[in-house]
């Protein structure tokens, strides 16, 4: 299966199906609710190289990404850690000229194989950015249920409700927002906008959750209450976090991934994965020693 | 390549390790004293011993809170952290030795001025001490040059010491019948046994170098479980 999956455009727009291990695909009516404490779904990379038209972002990465743990990638500006996870949902390829060689497989099944529609990856692979962005103009509820209403062609309003309740809740949101939900979602805090972002990625019940630097526009405060979100969200899904704030990686992520890159124009590469608990006492590699100690800077 | 950033922060953590391993000079010099009041049963120097301490104790108070405020401002990782959390250890260790140096010279008075001293037993202390003033060096060496194989065989030397200190008790208990001489040995018993400490806790620091070193603490020796 990984042989195949060499080398290869990406087929954007196709129309295929990418069922799930609960024998329901993405395109079903009914969103599938993730059962907390049931193993979410593993990610596999081999070899993934990543390229913006002639130039090489990312070069040579295989790793496996655990479910049901956190699992960080750090690394300095440019060493193509974002770019990396921008390719796990096939959201690399949006960039006009990106391309992706090796294999991505999320249990097994090849997320690039001919056929597989992006839209439904994208759908088991959630995403939140950096910046919080929620719909301006459209309410608190509108905004929950945005992910909902194209994807799932016949959602009652009680079950809409029951989603948009549970994913409120699952954002630690509900409380409060509970008694303003028609409200625009840009009236929130930037705290409360980025939760409000995680309740809309995990709305449509994804397997995985990637996260953009999701911290990087918020106050302490807010950044705590992410974090403790994320250690719960990871009772349910796999997640992956990129982040900038070497501290948050060691408080918050149970595995490390460290990127780097040996020069400008260089593509990077993977240096070292291993338990982040390992990673912050006892590196296996000096350049990884030398970047979580701020040796270099 | 990128330059080496965080200079500040590595020249105040280098020397910080070189005011807390630099206790154990303090306390090498006060060995030192110590010996020579227990050879010359020397009541004086073991004062000057007793209040000299302050100085070791107050290199552990300052060292330590230094350390703390980096832990609070740096957050410290990887070789960092462990040379931190191995140099808080080390000064505990570096206190006791400054301590066991005061239980020695505190019953020098207790024996007398003019006490019934055997030669031998006298000999035998001086031997301890003079043994455990070698590892007290080799401890520092070791942390300082990193080196666990140097550290691990402070455990061979330390045995010197723990014989030795076997030999002072069947020699106190081979001392006769005279009430003074055992009085006197007995005190030198309790002097023996605080200088057998200073060797253990010169061992402890060996176990931090290897921890340093390899980021796995494990005791070189259990006392709980001897035959393990």
């Amino acid at each position: 299966m990984l042989g195949a999956a060499t080398k290869r455009s990406a087929p954007e727009g196709s129309k295929g199906e990418m069922a799930d291990s609960r024998g329901v695909t993405a395109t079903s009516t009914e969103p599938v609710t993730a059962v907390a404490g049931q193993p979410a779904k593993t990610i596999e990379a081999r070899d993934v190289n990543l390229f913006y038209g002639d130039f090489q972002a990312v070069e040579g990465v295989s790793m496996t990404i655990e479910p049901n743990k956190v699992t960080a990638l750090i690394g300095s500006s440019g060493c193509g850690k974002t770019t990396f996870l921008r390719s796990l949902n096939r959201m690399h390829e949006l960039t006009p000229g990106a391309r992706v060689e090796g294999g991505i497989t999320l249990d097994g099944e090849d997320v690039y194989a001919p056929g597989v529609d992006p839209v439904a990856v994208r759908r088991l692979i959630g995403m939140v950015f950096q910046q919080p962005n929620p719909f301006p103009t459209m309410s608190i509820y509108d905004n929950v249920a945005a992910g909902l209403n194209l994807n799932a062609k016949k959602v009652s309003k009680s079950q809409k409700d029951a989603a948009v309740e549970r994913s409120l809740r699952g954002a630690h949101l509900w409380d409060e927002v509970k008694d303003r939900l028609e409200k625009p979602g840009a009236g929130l805090s930037g705290g409360q906008q980025q939760r409000l972002c995680i309740a809309r990625a995990i709305a449509v019940e994804p397997e995985v959750l990637l996260m953009d630097e999701p911290c990087s526009a918020l106050d302490p405060v807010a950044t705590l209450a992410i974090e403790d979100l994320i250690g719960e969200l990871k009772n349910r899904y796999t997640i992956v976090i990129v982040t900038h704030n070497m501290q948050q990686a060691a408080r918050a992520s149970d595995v490390t991934a460290f990127f780097n890159i040996e020069g400008t124009g260089k593509p990077g590469h993977l240096v070292e994965v291993g338990p982040t608990q390992e990673i912050f006492t006892k590196p296996g590699k000096q350049e990884t020693e030398d970047y979580v100690s701020g040796r270099f800077g | 390549m990128p330059e080496v950033a965080r200079a500040e922060y590595l020249e105040e953590l280098a020397n910080l390790e070189a005011s807390a391993l630099g206790g154990l000079d303090l306390v090498n010099t006060a060995l030192t004293r110590t010996l020579e009041a227990v050879e010359h049963q020397d009541v004086e120097l073991a004062q000057l011993v007793v209040a000299d301490d302050d100085r070791i104790d107050g290199r552990y108070l300052e060292v330590h809170q230094a350390l703390i405020t980096l832990l609070a401002t740096q957050s410290p990782v990887a070789t960092d952290l462990r040379l931190i959390s191995s140099l808080l250890h080390v000064l505990k260790n570096i206190e006791r030795m400054g301590d066991q140096c005061v239980n020695v010279c505190k019953v020098i008075p207790i024996s007398g001025n003019e006490p019934p001293a055997d030669e031998e037993m006298v000999g035998l202390i001086l031997s301890m001490g003079r043994q455990t003033k070698t590892l007290i060096v080799q401890a520092k060496r070791a942390f300082e040059e990193r080196d666990a194989e140097m550290a691990q065989d402070l455990v061979r030397q330390d045995d010197v010491v723990d014989n030795l200190n076997r030999d002072c008790f069947r020699l106190a208990i081979e001392l006769g019948d005279d009430a003074d001489k055992r009085e006197w040995a007995m005190t030198m018993l309790l002097a023996a046994r605080a200088i057998e400490r200073i060797g253990d806790n010169a061992v402890d620091i060996g176990e931090q170098v290897a921890f340093v070193v390899t980021g796995l603490f494990r005791e070189f020796e259990d006392a709980s479980h001897p035959e393990g």
